[in-house]
């Protein structure tokens, strides 16, 4: 998954980013201000979007507008200091998905960034499966048919993001930009050394593959 | 405490007067009517005295010598209580005295004044003298010795006193009528009359830190005496709410701007916590929460700062305050920025034309010209002039000029750099750790010190800061 933070307060947005890297996996770029964050978020493609209200250059409330103008559906939580009705309600009519006061609590704003991303992807359990295969967003842990199956960080967030879709083709160049942050380029040939590991890891003592390759195209989770 | 009422000491006031112009007028009438009276009396004494002077007649022969007719009495004044009288002839004494004259009152005809009272038995009496009355009847043609009498007429006063009391009855019921009226009146008046102090109270007493709407009623308005207190009244409320809207902004803007230090101090050590880590990253992390905190602290500090500067600049307390030399301050406040000008490659010149004396905390002074010289030097190009000039002048101020060579604030800004917590371009003062509160605090010091703060700028050219202090003998 990949995750997007506007956010002028660079310790703020710092944190942030560590935070989703190293708990939940994501990859993460970071826009100090509203343009640069517009420029992000119109030219790649992101799984969430963490969107500060005061921002130099250009609003929060601004870059939020133009995104929604511009038919993204990306899930965005807006980061605000202000919590009085008015605004929340001029915030989700302007279409933020959710919002969160500052002070905020790092654990909540995880839980509620899967939260929309699962949501995002029209899986809205928390743990995400396909025939005997399981997996719980909450505590990353992976299991087929009963049976615990230990990833790398890697590994599990490539699985995560087929099983966010499944049964659907998958490119690589798709795997690729969801995976890392802006210099994704560098890493082209690695997907394979993830699929190849997930696929020993996953058929590990059964005669039923998962993951399928389409010549060409990509790949494809399904039963 | 014990209640005054004013409607009750005008009413006290009123009832007071009312009873003295009553009894004032009792008074006069009961005067006026008992002399009136007495006058008439006296006219009516001495006309039946001289009509009993009528009676006395000559004998007929030529001894001169004279008699008292008795036949033609006339009747008394008063029938219940007869008159009395006496009748002396010039050379054969007392002539006669009214049957009812009393056996011990002694007149002696040459001794007693014209008018005097005295009782008998129960009766006061009023008593006529009336000297050379000659005797009227005349004898034609006899030569004799003709001869005055002089008569002593009494009359009871019993119906003059009666008369007297009926008049002050009188006039004592009609005034306690009429105090009756006028105390009404003056009820009915006052009530009225402090209808628009009500109105008003109630009004006022509507007012709170909710609706600082306060309606003043058009009676009230009208009213010479309440005017003075509404004027006071709406001045005071609008002094009130001014200050109210400043704290109450200053809480609002205070809440907004701790919510972003405290965001980051909070993530910060979440993240520390977030799973189990090395030593080394949890003194890393450690050391990044202190930095947090210190940023924190340090928009506290200036906040603080400027609450008090704003509570000094309201007069509400004050401080030893000691004689220090301006430009030595501003020279300090150079010193301590050197640092940060030296970075910059930017220069600082300072110029004064002397010495300017000024009673101050030389602290104060010295944050407010940091914070000039801070702006000016950081919003300097590099290699740049930032031109401080102290101009002591006639007229008992002091001007300080802080001159730098930047970008110039933007005409729109302009009016809204001493706000509080205004950034202009927020990335700009993010960036160089701004919290909006250095003009805002240089402001209210300056303004406690009863001195002004300006900022000119021009696009392109620059910007120019102008203090303005009292010097002390301008106090």
């Amino acid at each position: 998954m990949r995750v997007l933070i506007v956010e002028d307060e660079p310790r703020l947005a710092e944190n942030i980013a560590r935070s989703l890297r190293e708990s939940a996996g994501y990859a993460v770029d970071v826009a100090p201000d509203g343009e640069e964050g517009l420029f992000l978020a119109e030219a790649n493609v992101y799984d969430a979007v963490l969107l500060d209200l005061m921002l130099p250059k250009l609003g929060g409330m601004e870059v939020l507008t133009r995104i929604r103008k511009a038919g993204q559906h990306t899930p965005v939580l807006v980061l605000t200091a202000r919590d009085d009705k008015e605004s929340v309600v001029a915030l989700l009519n302007a279409g933020a998905d959710d919002y969160l006061t500052k002070p905020f609590d790092l654990g909540e704003l995880l839980a509620r960034v899967k939260a929309l991303i699962r949501r995002g992807k029209g899986q809205p359990a928390p743990v995400l499966s396909i025939g005997d295969l399981q997996l719980n967003t909450v505590n990353r842990t992976v299991r087929r048919g009963g049976k615990a199956v230990p990833l790398t960080a890697m590994e599990y967030r490539v699985l995560e993001y087929l099983l966010h879709r499944p049964r659907a083709v998958v490119s690589k160049t798709e795997l690729l930009e969801h995976l890392y942050d802006y210099n994704w380029e560098k890493f082209s040939n690695v997907i394979e050394v993830y699929i190849s590991g997930l696929r020993r890891k996953l058929d590990d003592g059964s005669s039923h593959h998962l993951i399928h390759t389409m010549r060409g195209q990509g790949y494809i989770l399904q039963e | 405490m014990r209640q005054n009422s004013i409607r009750r000491r005008l009413i006290a006031t009123v009832v007071l007067s009312q009873l003295l112009l009553a009894a004032g007028l009792v008074f006069a009438g009961v005067f006026y009517t008992q002399r009136r009276l007495l006058a008439a009396l006296d006219a009516g004494v001495q006309s039946r005295a001289l009509s009993v002077a009528a009676l006395v007649r000559y004998t007929e022969d030529a001894s001169g010598n004279v008699y008292f007719d008795e036949t033609l009495m006339p009747q008394s004044l008063d029938p219940s209580h007869p008159d009395l009288f006496a009748v002396w002839a010039e050379r054969s004494g007392l002539l006669t005295r009214s049957s009812n004259w009393p056996g011990g009152l002694a007149i002696s005809p040459n001794e007693q004044p014209e008018h005097w009272d005295f009782p008998w038995g129960e009766v006061p009496y009023r008593a006529l003298r009336v000297s050379h009355v000659p005797v009227l009847d005349r004898e034609e043609g006899k030569a004799f010795q003709p001869q005055t009498l002089t008569i002593v007429y009494a009359a009871p006063m019993v119906s003059l006193q009666e008369q007297v009391r009926a008049a002050g009855f009188f006039i004592a019921l009609a005034s306690l009528v009429l105090l009756a009226i006028t105390v009404l009146l003056a009820l009915w008046g006052i009530r009225r009359g402090l209808l628009p102090l009500q109105n008003l109270t109630a009004q006022a007493a509507a007012v709170s830190a909710q609706t600082w709407d306060f309606r003043v009623p058009e009676e009230a308005l009208q009213s010479e005496e309440l005017r003075p207190l509404i004027e006071a009244m709406v001045l005071m409320l609008a002094r009130l709410q001014d200050s109210f809207q400043q704290q109450k902004e200053f809480l609002a803007n205070a809440t907004h701007e701790l919510k972003t230090p405290v965001a980051v101090l909070k993530s910060t050590l979440q993240l520390v916590l977030q799973r189990p880590r090395t030593a080394e990253e949890y003194r890393a992390g450690l050391e990044r929460s202190l930095e947090d905190l210190e940023r924190l602290e340090r928009l506290l500090q200036g906040m603080l700062r400027l609450a008090r500067a704003e509570q000094w600049s309201r007069g509400t307390l004050r401080r030893d305050l000691q004689p220090i030399d301006l430009a030595a301050t501003c020279q300090e406040a150079a010193e301590r920025i050197r640092g940060l000008a030296e970075a910059r490659r930017v220069e600082i010149k300072l110029s004064s034309n002397g010495a300017v004396a000024l009673k101050a905390d030389p602290e104060d002074l010295q944050l407010v010209w940091m914070n000039l010289l801070e702006n000016a030097v950081r919003y300097s190009p590099e290699g740049a002039l930032v031109e401080v000039g102290i101009t002591r002048n006639t007229n008992n101020f002091v001007q300080v000029v802080f001159a730098d060579h930047g970008p110039g604030i933007p005409a729109s800004e302009l009016p809204h750099i001493f706000d509080r917590f205004y950034r202009g371009d927020p990335s700009r003062a993010r960036a160089t750790g701004g919290f909006g509160l250095g003009l805002a605090i240089s402001k209210a010091v300056i303004e406690a010190y009863g001195g002004t703060i300006r900022a000119e700028s021009a696009s392109e050219l620059g910007t120019r800061m102008t203090v303005e202090l009292p010097t002390p003998d301008a106090r």
